[in-house]
């Protein structure tokens, strides 16, 4: 009897799904659950199932039929959902739509395909670099040399070197996406414009504007005459790009050992509007792109010669960029998976 | 570092409201971060970047104030040291490649007590201790005019000989302040005869310091070697106001000034006279330097010209006496203006002076490269491939790089992981051999709130058991409750057909209690990344649909019957599998010829062929 209920459920089910129409689903529909139909017509026999038997028969039975009646009513659905029905029929059309179930592209993806899009419109391209860095290209080569006051403000996470050949200390995770400023400059020659997004590491306790491991857009561009106001001019086409053309910028000087004259640029805090916040320290100005006119002393490790040509390098907080942009009060928002914040992008 | 404006307009006329003026300061490279009112006046905290140490002072922020608002700074005035009456002995011995200037003086016959209320207050509004008036008088001075001072109890240096030496390491030092440290080597010691009374540039000792008992003083300026300093303060882990000027670089011509302004406070407020010549020992003259700076450079690295007075003006205020000939400026750097080594720093000089925000803009001009860079990466490919994930339901996620041991499934042993020496915590110790371990842990993070949950990463995975070996490789992974073992497989064949890579999916996939998992290293993919499309005509003459049946052993792979089956003919354009039920399944097969319609007898001998060979090769036979 149960080999007979899984034929019964297994034609019953491939008759509807092949149903044209609902005049034909009302004829399966009596065929196998009618009266006489096949289904009814075989659970009268169950009294000659031995009695110990009844019970998991009956339970096959039910399901069957609950299968049978589920799959009629999802077709009864769809039927009645084809546009050529639609019209035919009283359908209520203000219910919501069904939405397609795609998926949600982290936000910081979505914020950095678009600087990468900006920065193409004005020729730079995007490279990508190893986390996995010399402390030569994190520091020595950015003109800051072991003992320089500047390390302080980039705290390192240093790698375990034991089993290896390398020296401890000479291997870290990088603390910024400059790094590639050594790397590519000393492969290419003028001009160059580079972007260089990607992840940096530093020691550093974590808060809602911390975090250890953040992400950050590097750029840099050489050429013959490259100026101080270009940097100021990319900078704010860049952020009027990403942020809207009324988006508010300042500039202070800073102090950088890989630029010179060194500048930092502000944003508006848009969490507060400018009203001061515990993400912007109350200021209501975030700091957001640090850059700089490209030090000699850089240029020259590269092999450039800083009387012929100039540059600038800027990095932008990626991660910080994003949650202004969004305003989101946390950055650890952006590590964090939870589904609800991820279907909101 | 705080700054009391009424401290501050002893030396500099203000006009400027305390918000305009923190502005300001924050445009010239002084960041306010806050302006605090008190009952009686108003502070500012600013952050000294590394390279301004003469900033760790109000004498400093004062001379900023006065380039900004472009007035002189008055100096305190300074007495000239008198001749002493008495003489007090003392032999230093010192060594200049590790203290290059000791300058100091004795002064005899103080009353060491409770400081004047004045000094009190301002110590306070400075977030000082006042400790007595000695000690508060050092404090006070370096705070003023940014040289750090210790005074030395001079009847507690035994035989009256001070030996500046190095550390050998492993020495006990009590300091001022209660605290005993073991000194690292290198660390630079002053001793006497007997004990080590000084911790050079970065605390005094408390068996030599100023206490109520004392009555007779050395009071030493010195100048130390920052690396030095940096590094013991940093093996100790022991910072004071006193090293951070240190370690950035004191005014090594501060220290008479210094000393004057000292020794006229102590003798003003604790009575007694001076009790020896002036001690300065130095083997170099620490003379300002020249600069020279091009007119025509600045205005090309700037982009603006800015008229040649303006630019004497503003170097002028910042106390840099220019001296312009023929089109170049030559500047004389006063000693407490470290930073200040290169054309481009007086270039900066006169760009924050100007005002950055006074800038125009502009875009640049010049030729755009276009020559693929070295590391260049393609952004594009990223992006198609994460659509296609999107498009099926799948969810973005960035996770840490950083996991710790307890995250770590029993096949991965942490010692088999690159590690950090340093981590901020236990929990982010190791770097991740593989995106499986956070996105289980995000999966089950979202199982509450979530029945369907499809997850992906796309972020670089570290492989080695140690540095020499250590790789960094970009995976793609995923996982899935929602759809079935032939989805996930489709997506990655979806996938694979689109970038162009002849793989099969099968060794990626993963089935788990939670889902379908999939991990593919997508460094890998993209080394063999084919874009390329290449339009294939539609066919003129119409294909040949058939089913067929075929009953075989279920332990018979399909792969296996499809690419038989393919191999049988070259008009067989395509083969499917249809359905599956037990032993039997169901293939659709297309056939196509390119230049003819196909024949019911040609079809037939193909599918005769079929049979035959699936016949032979795997005992298989058509269902009736």
């Amino acid at each position: 009897m149960e080999e007979e209920l899984m034929q019964i459920k297994n034609s019953a089910v491939s008759m509807i799904i092949d149903a044209p129409n609902q005049k034909e689903l009302e004829e399966i529909k009596l065929q196998f659950l009618g009266r006489s139909g096949k289904l009814t017509l075989t659970l009268k026999e169950i009294t000659k199932v031995p009695v110990e038997k009844r019970s998991e028969i009956g339970k096959l039975a039910n399901e069957v039929k609950r299968t049978i009646e589920k799959t009629l009513e999802e077709k009864y659905f769809t039927l009645k959902l084809k546009f050529s029905s639609l019209r035919k029929q009283n359908v209520d059309t203000t219910a919501p739509g069904i939405k397609p179930a795609i998926g949600h592209l982290h936000p910081m993806t979505q914020v950095l395909y678009e600087v990468v899009d900006v920065f193409k419109s004005i020729g730079f391209q995007a490279a990508d670099g190893p986390e996995i860095e010399t402390d030569y290209y994190n520091f020595e080569a950015l003109n800051i040399p072991k003992d320089h006051p500047a390390r302080d403000t980039q705290m390192t996470l240093y790698l375990d070197t034991r089993n290896s050949k390398v020296n401890p200390g000479e291997i870290i995770l990088r603390t910024q996406t400059s790094t590639m400023q050594g790397r590519v400059m000393e492969k290419v020659k003028p001009p160059v414009r580079v972007i260089v997004p990607g992840k940096n590491f530093r020691y550093e306790q974590v808060d809602s504007s911390h975090g250890f491991e953040f992400w950050q857009v590097e750029g840099f561009m050489v050429d013959t005459n490259v100026k101080l106001t270009d940097l100021f001019g990319t900078i704010e086409y860049v952020l009027q790009k990403l942020m809207g053309k009324d988006v508010k910028l300042k500039f202070t000087t800073t102090n950088f050992p890989f630029v010179e004259p060194g500048v930092d640029t502000y944003i508006q805090c848009s969490i507060c509007k400018g009203k001061g916040c515990s993400f912007c320290k109350q200021s209501g100005w975030s700091e957001i792109m640090p850059a700089g006119m490209i030090h000699p002393n850089v240029l020259k490790a590269a092999g450039y010669d800083s009387q012929r040509v100039s540059g600038f390098a800027f990095a932008i907080g990626l991660s910080r960029l994003v949650t202004l942009r969004y305003q989101m009060n946390d950055l650890r928002l952006l590590t964090n998976p939870d589904l609800r914040i991820l279907e909101q992008f | 570092m705080l700054a009391p404006l009424s401290w501050l307009k002893e030396y500099v006329d203000i006009t400027l409201t305390p918000k305009e003026l923190g502005e300001k300061l924050t445009e010239v490279g002084l960041g306010c971060e806050k302006i605090i009112k008190t009952s009686d006046d108003i502070i500012f905290e600013l952050e000294i970047t590394p390279n301004r140490p003469d900033c760790l002072s109000i004498i400093g922020i004062a001379r900023e104030i006065a380039a900004i608002e472009n007035k002189k700074i008055k100096f305190p005035e300074l007495k000239n040291f008198l001749k002493p009456i008495k003489s007090l002995p003392l032999i230093i011995k010192t060594d200049s490649s590790i203290n290059p200037r000791f300058t100091g003086i004795i002064i005899s016959g103080i009353k060491v007590k409770e400081s004047p209320k004045w000094l009190k207050d301002r110590l306070v509004k400075m977030n000082q201790r006042s400790i007595n008036n000695i000690v508060d008088i050092t404090n006070y001075v370096m705070l003023e005019l940014g040289n750090p001072i210790h005074a030395f109890d001079y009847d507690k240096i035994i035989d009256k000989t001070m030996t500046v030496s190095q550390a050998k390491g492993g020495e006990k030092f009590e300091s001022v302040d209660d605290i005993t440290y073991h000194l690292p080597k290198d660390a630079v010691i002053i001793s006497d005869k007997e004990k080590i009374i000084d911790l050079c540039g970065i605390k005094g000792g408390k068996n030599s310091g100023t206490y109520e008992e004392t009555i007779n003083i050395l009071i030493r300026v010195p100048v130390e070697i920052s690396n030095l300093v940096r590094r013991t303060s940093q093996a100790l882990g022991l910072r004071s106001d006193a090293s951070s000027i240190f370690e950035r670089g004191v005014n090594a011509n501060g220290t008479i000034d210094t000393l004057k302004r000292t020794v006229d406070l102590v003798l003003e407020l604790s009575g007694g006279e001076v009790a020896s010549d002036l001690y300065d020992i130095k083997v170099q003259d620490f003379k300002p330097w020249k600069l020279k700076l091009r007119i025509d450079r600045l205005n090309q690295i700037l982009g603006i010209t800015i008229p040649t007075g303006k630019i004497l003006k503003i170097l002028e205020s910042l106390n840099l006496s220019p001296v312009l000939t023929k089109r170049i400026i030559e500047a004389t750097i006063p000693t407490y203006r470290n930073d200040l080594k290169i054309e481009e720093d007086l270039i900066e000089e006169v760009a924050r002076i100007y005002g950055y925000n006074n800038f125009p803009k502009t875009l640049p001009n010049g030729i755009i490269p276009t020559n693929e860079i070295p590391y260049f990466k393609d952004y594009r490919a990223d992006e198609k491939v994460k659509n296609i994930l999107k498009a099926d339901g799948f969810s973005e996620i960035y996770t840490y790089s950083l996991i710790g041991e307890k995250d770590l499934p029993k096949e991965i042993n942490s010692q088999d992981l690159l590690r950090v020496d340093n981590p901020v915590s236990r929990d982010f110790e190791y770097l991740r051999p593989t995106l499986k371990i956070n996105l289980l842990k995000a999966f089950s993070q979202n199982k509450s709130n979530f029945e369907k949950i499809s997850l992906f990463e796309m972020g670089k995975i570290y492989y080695g058991k140690n540095l020499d070996e250590a790789k960094e490789i970009y995976f793609l992974s995923g996982i899935t409750n929602s759809k079935n073992y032939f989805e996930v497989k489709g997506i990655i064949e979806t996938i694979f057909e689109n970038f162009g890579i002849k793989d099969n999916p099968t060794k990626y996939i993963e089935i788990l209690d939670e889902g379908i998992f999939f991990e593919l290293n997508y460094s890998e993919i993209l080394k063999n990344v084919n874009f390329n499309k290449t339009f294939k005509p539609l066919p003129k003459y119409p294909p040949v649909l058939e089913d067929l049946s075929i009953i075989t052993g279920e332990e018979i792979k399909t792969a296996d019957l499809i690419s038989e089956i393919k191999n049988q003919s070259s008009l067989i354009a395509n083969v499917s599998l249809l359905d599956q039920f037990e032993n039997s399944r169901t293939f659709h097969i297309i056939y196509q010829d390119k230049n003819k319609n196909l024949t019911g007898e040609e079809v037939a001998k193909i599918r005769e062929k079929i049979l035959h060979k699936l016949k032979e090769k795997f005992s298989a036979a058509l269902k009736e």
